[in-house]
């Protein structure tokens, strides 16, 4: 046990704020103009994100959601990163902590919280719950098979390279899906017919129950990418800036037919691999702690005011629309008739 | 308070019967004394009182099966109160839940089921001819169609089986077809006091007559006529001229027919049918012979309808393919006699001084003596014999 | 309508080729499918003639080849997978199982998982345990999976261009006893057709036994049935329903409902095999109609190896046999 702590703190210091891992571009905001809609959109995508999960677990510790949850929360910064990149046509592969990516993508509000209440009216038909919503409308899929979704988004990108354009897949993942052999195959097949694919893993240290240094023959997912032949960086996780810039430069890769590229974000899931799962028992509450002190929420709003992207008054009304935005889907979801015998031959 | 229980007396043994109570209720008994007699798979052993006391109670009647170790009765000390419940709840657990009868269960072929239920045969009384004994499809068929020809059904000579003291067998039920014979024959055999006698017919005039009648009519015709054909035709003849043979008892009365309708026993799986050829003897040889070819055919397919099975007064039942000579076929009710039919066989005879070898057959012929006696039935068998021997005058 | 000969490969190939040709979504992909011209030659010419974008070489990944053509089909296209052996689909269970099959359900109707695996049964030629077997039953098992199993070129061709064009992941199954031009030769029209799923074929008709067959079980029943015929006037009613999934029950029960015998000839292994499937159906739909058990004529459930298949695959005789057992008291 105390060696599981210690990797784990020695992981995480490594990513600490004060290691060598920095914000790049602090300076970005006063140098370009058109990106203050942009920070607002990823701060307002974080904001989302993270009410969306805590209004989640509190209506599955109550007993009014299906199924289990395994929360975004913590992890914010990275899908709210890779946001301003992302066009409606293009491909979207989420994993099972998945939920965010899809609002992301676009899918509304209402439809999918309906689709986690197991309603008609979700996006899904209330088939899919919270690990498996397709919203073909915004071209955005996910798997509940850890590692599935690598030999889609190789499909989606032959799809985009025998369509021409610059049609491009996200394909995001954790550090666990890298052990599976699809990873293996997929980045290959990817890199060998040069397939317009970002490839994002979201790092939070965590397969399920187990620190991925007792897995993972590798501490970093993006030495991986070396073995295909495929460019990667690794950036801070906890900051969507670096996320932004880093996913950006793939995305331009990818758009202009150069091949794939593997992002690597150092993140953390504050919560266990599901909602209610005994984290205590694999890692310390002071290495949460420690990872909650960047929790971006916090310090990403800070810095917009500080920068003066946000005011008080902005982040007011950002905060209060989200609020009714979640309520108003709330309410259409409860208001939802559930499926009917008869809906289960539908779509047969 | 004592309770006898049902002793376990061996390692295999689960219940034992009561056979016999020694003591009543209320007797007194000495501890060791024996108070009942049980029977286990094995032996029959007398049970002895646990103690000594007053029988009170007997919870298990003789003839009653009860597990091991099961109260079977309670003694109690003289003066002892005894509440009603204890011997209630001791009785509640005596009783042996008993074991259903089980239910017989009628191997039969799921389509085999819905047909006897279409049909409304009931498949206990069938046998099956699949694989171990099911009762398939052309089973039930065959069943319908013995149902309608059952009332046609008659002679086969079945030996009584003797029942060996120690039996070891393969138990076949009688169903069916056999049921219907067994039941007939016996009815005849117990109702009319019959007779057989037999008679030598030398067969050469009929033999060559068959040949020349079959390089005629065989390939004009494809007929074969067969010596059954000629005998029907022979006996057909011989009835008209004996009408006492071709009659039906009726409590004190002979009914002597007009038709002349000579039913030709068939063997089929299973049994035999005796399909009639109706006015035989107003009937050409080609006639009868095609007359009886039909009957057969639609016999052994099982198709016979009960006109085909009706009307008989005489039967001719011919077993010579089965290298019989001799026989005492049994009259088929309500019929007054049946001939019978052995092989025709080459024998040394003397004719005109001299031994020749003639093809011989032997005709035996079983009368119901109430309607007639030895030497008419003698006439009339000799008139076939001669018919047979000279079968010109069949044509005359 | 005019005929012509065509050899069961080359039905094949030109169902393929007459595919691309009218849709250009349609995809060829798999290991050797292109320069190597597919490992026993079925794709040979398509490369060079549709060029590499649309028939395409792949490494040794078949679990990442299914799951492409799982994002291909979603995007629109109508992938056709090669995949060289038919025990090899152990590879693919989890894209085509947990996904083909079930997104299209599961999303609510928004995608369609459109695509074709190819693959080849190898029995009887001593290709051993992991190249040998035939495994179908295992797809039947799974909702909204099409089951095709055709024994002659023109079923092949008609089957394979019905299978491209349909909306459902389809799993066509090619036997290597069909490969040999000679013995395989077939009419089929001159113009184009296509056959539907779930429409058995009477290749004989009979009324003492029905026997249902597939693949190369149909011949050996084809066979059997005249020796049959011959030797103890059993009349056989040949079956080959074609697509095992849907399967065109309708004719088969219609069949036993005739005969009341059914005896099913497949080579995957008995033990809740393709035979197993078709006698409880029939157990289930039409059981007062049976005169008789229903037989399983399969592979033995013994792992096939390089030198065992002579004693464990099913053969004319053993369909014999079991029609004999059924009819024969």
């Amino acid at each position: 046990m105390l060696e599981f702590k210690l990797l784990a703190m020695k992981k995480l210091n490594n990513y600490h704020p004060k290691s060598k891992v920095r914000v790049k571009n602090k300076n970005l905001i006063g140098g370009f103009n058109m990106e203050k809609e942009i920070l607002i959109k990823i701060y307002q995508n974080i904001v989302l994100l993270r009410k969306l999960d805590e209004k989640l677990i509190e209506l599955f510790t109550a007993g009014k959601l299906p199924g289990w949850i395994h929360p975004y929360v913590g992890q914010e910064a990275v899908v709210a990163g890779i946001s301003p990149h992302v066009r409606k046509e293009d491909f979207f592969c989420a994993t099972h902590r998945g939920r965010a990516f899809h609002v992301v993508k676009g899918t509304p509000l209402r439809s999918f919280v309906a689709e986690l209440l197991g309603k008609k009216t979700g996006v899904n038909k209330g088939r899919a719950g919270e690990m498996h919503i397709t919203n073909w409308e915004v071209y955005s899929t996910s798997s509940g098979i850890v590692g599935a979704t690598f030999p889609m988004a190789v499909g989606f990108g032959l799809a985009c390279k025998l369509e021409g354009g610059d049609r491009i897949v996200f394909c995001t993942f954790g550090d666990g899906a890298s052990n599976r052999g699809t990873f293996h195959e997929s980045l290959n097949m990817a890199s060998v017919w040069k397939l317009p694919i970002v490839f994002i893993c979201e790092n939070n240290l965590y397969a399920q129950f187990t620190p991925s240094r007792l897995t993972t023959a590798v501490s970093d997912i993006a030495q991986r990418a070396s073995a295909y032949n495929m460019p990667s960086k690794i950036v801070d996780g906890m900051d969507p800036i670096a996320v932004y810039e880093a996913v950006g430069e793939a995305v331009e890769r990818a758009r202009k037919r150069e091949g794939p590229t593997l992002v690597e974000c150092k993140t953390y899931r504050y919560h266990g691999h599901f909602y209610g799962d005994k984290w205590e028992t694999y890692r310390s509450p002071e290495e949460v702690e420690a990872w909650k002190k960047r929790d971006p929420t916090v310090t990403f709003k800070e810095r917009l005011l500080k920068e003066g992207v946000l005011t008080e008054s902005l982040v007011k009304e950002i905060e209060g629309r989200i609020d009714s935005q979640i309520e108003d889907a709330l309410k259409f979801a409860f208001e939802s008739p559930e499926p009917s015998l008869e809906d289960i031959y539908e779509d047969l | 308070m004592y309770e006898v229980t049902m002793p376990k007396l061996s390692l295999t043994m689960e219940t034992g019967k009561i056979i016999r109570w020694l003591k009543k209720e209320g007797d007194k008994v000495e501890k060791g004394e024996p108070i009942l007699e049980i029977e286990t798979e094995k032996v029959t052993v007398e049970v002895e009182a646990p103690a000594s006391g007053i029988l009170h109670k007997i919870l298990a009647k003789e003839g009653e099966e009860v597990p091991i170790q099961k109260t079977i009765a309670i003694i109690k000390e003289p003066g002892e109160e005894i509440p009603e419940e204890t011997v209630v709840e001791a009785k509640r657990e005596v009783t042996v839940p008993t074991a259903e009868k089980p239910v017989e269960r009628v191997k039969a072929s799921p389509l085999a089921k819905k047909l006897a239920k279409e049909y409304g045969i009931d498949l206990t009384k069938i046998k099956g001819t699949g694989p171990g004994g099911r009762i398939l499809k052309e089973d039930v068929l065959r069943a319908v169609e013995e149902a309608k020809a059952a009332a046609a059904v008659t002679v086969t000579p079945t030996p009584p089986t003797p029942t060996p003291s120690v039996e070891k067998a393969k138990i076949v039920p009688l169903t069916g077809i056999r049921k219907t014979i067994g039941k007939r024959m016996a009815q005849s055999l117990q109702t009319a006091p019959q007779l057989t006698i037999t008679m030598e017919v030398d067969m050469g005039e009929v033999v060559k007559l068959r040949e020349q009648v079959v390089s005629e009519t065989e390939k004009k015709l494809s007929l074969r006529v067969t010596y059954t054909d000629i005998i029907v035709m022979a006996v057909a003849k011989a009835l008209k001229e004996f009408p006492f043979m071709n009659s039906r008892l009726e409590e004190d009365k002979l009914k002597l027919l007009e038709e002349v309708n000579v039913g030709v026993a068939t063997a089929i799986e299973d049994g035999l049918v005796v399909p009639v050829v109706k006015n035989a003897d107003k009937k050409s040889l080609v006639e009868i012979s095609s007359n009886i070819r039909s009957l057969v055919e639609k016999a052994r397919q099982g198709k016979l309808s009960i006109e085909d099975v009706s009307g008989g007064t005489f039967t001719v039942t011919n077993l010579g393919m089965y290298g019989v000579d001799v026989f005492t076929p049994i009259i088929n009710p309500p019929e007054s006699a049946i001939l019978g039919v052995g092989r025709i066989v080459e024998k040394p005879v003397v004719k005109d001084g001299q031994i020749v070898i003639r093809p011989i057959t032997i005709l035996s012929l079983t009368f119901d003596h109430r309607v007639t006696d030895g030497a008419q039935a003698a006439v009339f068998l000799q008139r076939i014999k001669e018919l047979l021997e000279k079968p010109f005058l069949l044509f005359i | 309508m005019a005929k012509k000969t065509i050899a069961y490969i080359d039905a094949i190939r030109e169902a393929l080729r007459e595919e691309m040709a009218r849709d250009p979504k349609v995809i060829i992909m798999g290991e050797d499918v292109g320069l190597g011209q597919g490992a026993f030659t079925v794709t040979k010419g398509l490369y060079q003639e549709f060029g590499k974008d649309r028939v395409i070489d792949t490494p040794i990944s078949e679990e990442s080849i299914i799951g492409a053509c799982v994002g291909l089909a979603m995007a629109g296209f109508r992938p056709v997978a090669e995949i060289m052996f038919n025990p090899f689909m152990a590879l693919v269970m989890d894209p085509l199982i947990n996904h083909a099959a079930c997104y299209r359900y599961v999303s609510g109707g928004q995608v369609k998982v459109p695509m074709v695996i190819r693959t080849l049964v190898c029995q009887g030629r001593g290709a051993g345990h992991d190249h040998a077997p035939f495994y179908a039953s295992w797809f039947m098992h799974i909702p909204c999976l099409r089951v095709i199993v055709p024994s002659t070129p023109y079923d092949a061709k008609g089957l394979l261009k019905t299978a491209i064009r349909d909306d459902y992941p389809c799993i066509f199954y090619e036997h290597i006893d069909f490969y040999p031009r000679k013995p395989n030769l077939g009419e089929i029209p001159e113009e184009e057709y296509l056959i539907p799923f779930g429409e058995a074929d009477i290749k004989r008709e009979g009324s003492d036994v029905t026997v249902v067959a597939i693949l190369t079980g149909v011949k050996a029943s084809l066979s059997a049935a005249e020796k049959l015929e011959k030797e103890e006037g059993i009349s056989v009613e040949v079956i080959d329903p074609r697509t095992l999934a849907p399967l065109d029950k309708q004719t088969i029960l219609n069949s036993v409902k005739k005969t009341g015998r059914l005896v099913v000839v497949e080579t995957d292994f008995k033990t809740a095999g393709v035979g197993a499937e078709i006698a409880a159906m029939v157990v289930e739909e039409a059981l007062e109609y049976l005169d008789a058990p229903v037989k399983r004529v399969a592979t033995k459930d013994i792992p096939i190896s390089f030198t065992n298949e002579k004693y464990i695959l099913p053969d004319e005789q053993a369909i014999v046999k079991a029609v004999k057992e059924l009819v024969l008291k």
